[in-house]
């Protein structure tokens, strides 16, 4: 039987500990995937999600369920991230990872895909990291809440705590900006 | 940002909308008309498409387990989770050693005597001082008592056990802590194999990768030169074979006129 997310954690408030392993399995991809698309470097994405959960873990009993368990978690994972970004704000934000996923991406080779579509998808994936990592934090996460994430512009104005129109006017000046950087780069 | 060539109501706003199919049905349709006839909405419409498509090739890197959790306090269990291990018969042995211990720490002594027993904890005199007479006299008969050596006995082999018992638990110890270990370094020297290995071979795929796209690039030069090498010939070869029929009709011409 498959629990929802509002069932497994009032199963984790009343102890049940396995109910949380649960929603870890569950979240902890898509709350990396956040951290490392809004912080950049794997192993701090990965300090930040453990963070996450355990956070979340310690205020569980004080979560009402007024939103969604999912939407009260990229709050918590967010505002790591900002922490993560106002302590390293002199780093830049353009170091790529030190691993190569060309083996999993090789693993997702379609069979007409050749080698030089690879490196190419390869090139681009790091030239798109690049421009990410360069664009101011606001709009940085809304066109990764959006875009990667797919949660709505109201549950994003809810997640950031802004209004509607400027989440909308942040994801346009990012795309904007991105569009222009791509362009120059030659990829778009 | 607005392009100012185009003064559509909220354009920011309604671009991100209709990209992101979030837009009220009759806004929708009104963007629509509208981008039919404007130039500068449709360019830019179709490369914020782009870029959404290369943003699909951004993938994060695929997360090791992030968390094996136990979120239980562990502090105070971590003792009771160690005795968990433990056989009974090593933890009824302990708790003998526990009492043993005590009891001689509390200084017991127990005297079955003519009046009845006497039970006397506590520090005492000295044991080795010498018994006074009537004392002696009184404990004589005690001393020869039938139970004595079984009692003695009984307390050697006691001793004997608790001893043992101990013996073996701390070997025990000992032996679970160095497998524990051992195990701990096996699975840290696995898992640094694996990771080398893995780099290993995503190093060879990615110079196989770049090789191919090197050969790729040699081919694609040289078959464009060969091209080039082909043209200039075949220019060559039809200004030789103009030239050839030019002096072909001009010899044609003279034999024809001296005929």
């Amino acid at each position: 039987m498959t629990w929802t997310d509002e069932e497994l954690v009032a199963r984790s408030i009343g102890g049940d500990n396995d109910s949380f392993n649960e929603l870890i399995l569950r979240w902890e991809r898509p709350i990396f995937a956040l951290a490392y698309r809004t912080i950049g470097r794997e192993e701090d994405a990965r300090d930040v999600c453990q963070e996450t959960f355990l956070r979340a873990f310690r205020a569980l009993p004080g979560f009402r369920g007024q939103a969604k368990f999912s939407s009260w978690l990229y709050r918590i994972a967010l505002n790591l991230c900002r922490d993560w970004i106002r302590r390293e704000r002199r780093a830049q934000l353009v170091q790529a990872p030190e691993t190569v996923d060309i083996i999993e991406m090789a693993a997702a080779l379609e069979p007409s895909e050749t080698v030089e579509d690879l490196v190419t998808r390869k090139d681009l994936a790091r030239v798109v990291e690049r421009a990410m990592a360069n664009l101011p934090e606001e709009q940085r996460t809304a066109i990764v809440l959006k875009e990667y994430h797919g949660l709505t512009f109201q549950e994003i104005a809810d997640l950031v705590g802004c209004p509607l129109s400027t989440v909308k006017t942040r994801l346009y000046q990012g795309l904007t900006v991105l569009r222009r950087e791509l362009a120059k780069s030659g990829t778009s | 940002m607005t392009d100012w060539a185009c003064t559509f109501e909220n354009r920011d706003d309604v671009i991100v909308g209709y990209l992101y199919d979030d837009l009220e049905p009759r806004a929708r349709l009104a963007f629509e008309d509208h981008v039919v006839g404007c130039r500068v909405c449709r360019t830019e419409l179709e490369d914020l498409r782009g870029v959404r498509a290369d943003l699909a090739q951004w993938a994060p890197p695929e997360p090791a387990r992030v968390l094996a959790f136990d979120p239980r306090p562990r502090r105070g269990n971590r003792v009771w989770a160690a005795l968990a291990d433990v056989p009974v018969w090593l933890q009824v042995a302990a708790a003998l050693l526990v009492v043993g211990v005590s009891l001689r720490a509390a200084n017991l002594q127990i005297r079955i005597e003519r009046e009845g027993v006497t039970v006397r904890t506590g520090v005492t005199a000295p044991a080795d001082r010498a018994p006074q007479p009537a004392e002696a006299a009184a404990a004589r008969p005690v001393a020869e008592a039938p139970w004595r050596a079984d009692l003695a006995a009984l307390e050697q082999s006691l001793r004997a056990d608790v001893q043992k018992a101990s013996l073996q638990l701390r070997s025990d110890a000992d032996q679970s802590r160095a497998d524990r270990s051992d195990e701990a370094l096996l699975r840290r020297v696995r898992a640094l194999i694996e990771a080398s290995e893995q780099n290993q071979r995503r190093e060879l795929a990615l110079r196989v990768a770049e090789i191919a796209r090197d050969v790729q690039a040699q081919r694609t030069a040289d078959l464009q030169r060969i091209q080039r090498t082909f043209t200039v010939l075949e220019t060559n070869t039809a200004g030789e074979i103009v030239k050839q029929r030019q002096l072909w009709n001009n010899l044609a011409m003279r034999v024809s006129q001296q005929q």
